[in-house]
């Protein structure tokens, strides 16, 4: 990310945490990424409880059957301009899971993922560095409107 | 006045994490709970199908991911009951660094788990604190393993990563910084007045009922009953260890089998571990690392190999069992089952949760060390409206408790 | 009554139900450097005697019960009961496994949980699992098979009632 485009945040980001069948590795990479040797928050960017409040949807795991309506519905729950965000090698593709009965599929077949953070699980720097991404991604759909 | 009704309380599972996911179902009467009923399986991934159709060595990989936070002790206990099976000897020092990494993983966890539970009563600079000090550990095991949670160290028939002297400098460091550091932490958590009024006489469960629901670990300990893999039987290298089974009243003289003592046992644990590891590192023995390096030459004997055999071992959370079958004629085995600690805790929670009140549930859920997060989104049915209750508003709930008793 | 060696416990429970015991099998193993030893014991018992045999375990020290396995062995399926029991002495634990075949035909098997009732879990598990009735269970529903995988596909099991039907395919 160049320093131009750090200049341009106009807001905070807020963050919906979703486990849809993830092994806690990633979500637990994921409050480290929280904590003070990474302090996400002095970005600005926060995990919230509730999608409503939430610009950005990040995911981990692979999506089990029981979970994909509830994908779908927390995902049209956070309000527009919104953004995805995968987290690990399962949500991306499958993982280790991929040949499982009751895997619905990796997370782009059931909802449209703007960013992917590869990884098992990926380094609290990598999920910052997503998050970062989707942040671009979300300035440029705000200037196009 | 109108007679006295209860509302059902549903809690879960959008956010459910591991094996075992939960709902609960709460019957409450005002703020007290009067019922309780789990729902599991919202995110049941079908791991021992999946490994059905796999080889032994992949399996491995697979049992890693079953918990990203107990990543040693599933794949130790489908290497030891592969071990079993085949009369596979582990040579000695493959036992001992086993035996550090899972103590590794001990420290990891019971500190992760000291800071979700001060999270819960709302007491976030105590998060904060302890996942400061646990990111020494990971540091460690990075150094060691060269990945900060998947540590892929284990193979069938020993590790894949030695030791050697010239790490020993820096794993000592670490080890002195838990020594110095872990004060802080025992002292906040043990002889702090709020956490005290939280966690006294709170969620307990009782030595028969621990004994009757076959609770595991930490939380079984906790209500007095002397239950430790590690202690019970010679796996790894824990025969030849000083070690002592954990039980509150090493430091507070009685069992109540509440939150408090759940943490006191935790904390005892993390110190027993910095002292296992370096007893262990005393006493490393040399030689290989594995018995079998070459991995067709293994597939190909157990190939061969008929038997069916059972691996424990001593997780954070409690005790993990893996059944396997091998048929003789098939790479896969032929039947694989995994059972999980927080799988025989599941039950233990329905006596520790009756007659607390709503704001109690965040941590007496969360005292068990469950592999899930799951008090996400409530709702709640007053006088037949509904109410939406998400994790935030719980959360505060806790918080506002914390706070009355602080005043 | 006192601590049991393995031998003793074989002992004891061929003392009681005589031929009912298939098959007893004492697995013995060592570790570290020390090579403290370890023992597992695998019982093979008749289905008729099963109720009795847990009750007569319970006699020599209430035991942990940890799960049940289930194998389907193509006419019949095992169900394996994993149980130790000597825990919190030094390296004295002992686990017992007690296997028992049951027809599909008949797929039937009375419930532990009045004995146990920790494996009420485990119960519930078998049942979806596998399809095995557990009589006399205090609660049938099912557990970890929610929602989407349908009614009569048993997981565990290797004939055409697997799950084998419900895998999608992901790289299509």
């Amino acid at each position: 990310m160049t320093k131009e485009s750090l200049k341009t945040f106009k807001k905070s980001l807020w963050v919906f945490h979703m486990n849809t069948g993830s092994c806690n590795g990633c979500d637990i990479e994921i409050v480290a990424a929280l904590t003070p040797r990474y302090d996400i928050e002095r970005f600005g960017m926060m995990l919230v409880g509730t999608p409503r409040h939430a610009d950005v949807l990040l995911v981990t795991g692979p999506v089990m059957k029981n979970m994909e309506d509830k994908v779908k519905r927390v995902y049209e729950q956070v309000p527009d301009p919104k953004a995805v965000i995968v987290v690990g090698n399962c949500g991306a593709t499958g993982g280790v899971f991929h040949e499982s009965y009751s895997v619905a599929g990796p997370l782009d077949k059931i909802i449209p993922v703007d960013v992917y953070v590869p990884g098992c699980p990926p380094r609290p720097e990598a999920i910052i560095y997503g998050v970062a991404k989707v942040w671009l991604k979300l300035e440029e759909m705000e200037g196009k409107k | 006045m109108s007679e006295k009704t209860t509302y059902t309380l549903p809690i879960g599972p959008i956010h459910p994490a591991l094996k075992e996911p939960v709902a609960f179902e709460f019957e409450i009467e005002g703020e007290k709970i009067v019922g309780v009923d789990l729902k599991v399986g919202h995110v049941h991934r079908a791991i021992e199908w999946i490994g059905t159709q796999r080889n032994p060595i992949q399996i491995i990989y697979l049992a890693e991911r079953i918990c990203g936070i107990c990543n040693i002790c599933h794949p130790l206990a489908f290497s030891r009951a592969v071990e079993n099976i085949a009369n596979i000897e582990v040579p000695e020092r493959a036992e001992y660094i086993r035996t550090i990494m899972a103590e590794l993983e001990r420290i990891h966890s019971h500190i992760l788990w000291a800071g979700v539970a001060a999270h819960e009563i709302g007491f976030d600079t105590v998060l904060h604190l302890s996942w400061a000090v646990r990111e020494k550990v990971l540091d460690l095991i990075e150094y060691l393993t060269g990945n900060r949670i998947t540590k892929a160290v284990f193979t069938i028939g020993g590790v894949r990563r030695d030791i050697t002297k010239d790490q020993y400098p820096t794993i000592n460091k670490a080890l002195n910084y838990y020594k110095e550091n872990l004060g802080v932490l025992v002292n906040t958590f043990l002889d702090d007045k709020t956490i005290q009024m939280r966690s006294k006489n709170c969620g307990i469960l009782t030595e028969e009922d621990a004994l009757k629901l076959c609770a595991v670990g930490p939380t079984t300990r906790a209500s007095g009953i002397k239950k430790d893999v590690r202690v019970d039987q010679a796996y790894c290298a824990y025969g030849d260890l000083d070690i002592k089974v954990m039980t509150p009243d090493i430091v507070t003289g009685e069992v109540n089998g509440d939150v408090y003592d759940r943490i006191v046992v935790r904390l005892l644990e993390v110190e027993q571990s910095v002292d296992l590891i370096e007893q262990c590192l005393d006493k490393l023995p040399s030689g290989d690392l594995v018995a079998e390096p070459k991995i067709p030459k293994l597939l190909a004997t157990l190939k061969k190999t008929e038997g069916e055999g059972i691996g424990r071992a001593e997780a954070p959370r409690g005790e993990v069992i893996h059944y396997v079958k091998l048929d003789g004629k098939n790479e896969a085995p032929y039947t694989w089952k995994v059972r999980a600690p927080t799988y025989n805790n599941l039950l233990a929670w329905i006596p520790m949760l009756m007659g607390e009140q709503i704001a109690d549930i965040p941590i007496v859920a969360a005292s068990t060390d469950p592999c899930m997060s799951c008090t996400n989104r409530v709702t709640v049915i007053r006088n037949n409206k509904k109410e939406i209750l998400d994790n935030e508003e719980l959360h505060r709930l806790s918080i506002e408790k914390t706070r009355r008793f602080a005043r | 009554m006192k601590n049991l060696s393995s031998e003793e416990i074989v002992q004891y429970f061929n003392d009681k139900f005589k031929e009912k015991i298939k098959d007893a099998r004492i697995e013995k193993r060592s570790a570290g450097s020390k090579k403290k030893e370890f023992f597992n014991i695998w019982f093979k018992i008749d289905k008729s005697i099963f109720k009795e045999a847990i009750n007569h375990l319970c006699e020599i020290q209430f035991p942990h019960f940890a799960v049940i396995s289930g194998n389907d062995i193509g006419e019949n399926i095992e169900l394996v009961y994993h149980f130790s029991v000597y825990y919190g002495v030094r390296l004295k634990e002992i686990s017992i496994n007690i296997s028992v075949e049951v027809p599909k035909s008949n797929l039937k098997i009375e419930s532990i949980c009045d004995i146990i009732p920790g494996a009420l879990i485990s119960e519930r598990e078998i049942q979806e699992m596998l399809g095995v009735t557990v009589e006399g269970i205090p609660d049938n529903r099912r557990i970890f098979l929610i929602g989407n995988i349908p009614e009569g596909v048993y997981p565990w099991r290797k004939d055409e009632k697997g799950p084998q039907k419900l895998v999608r395919d992901m790289y299509e």
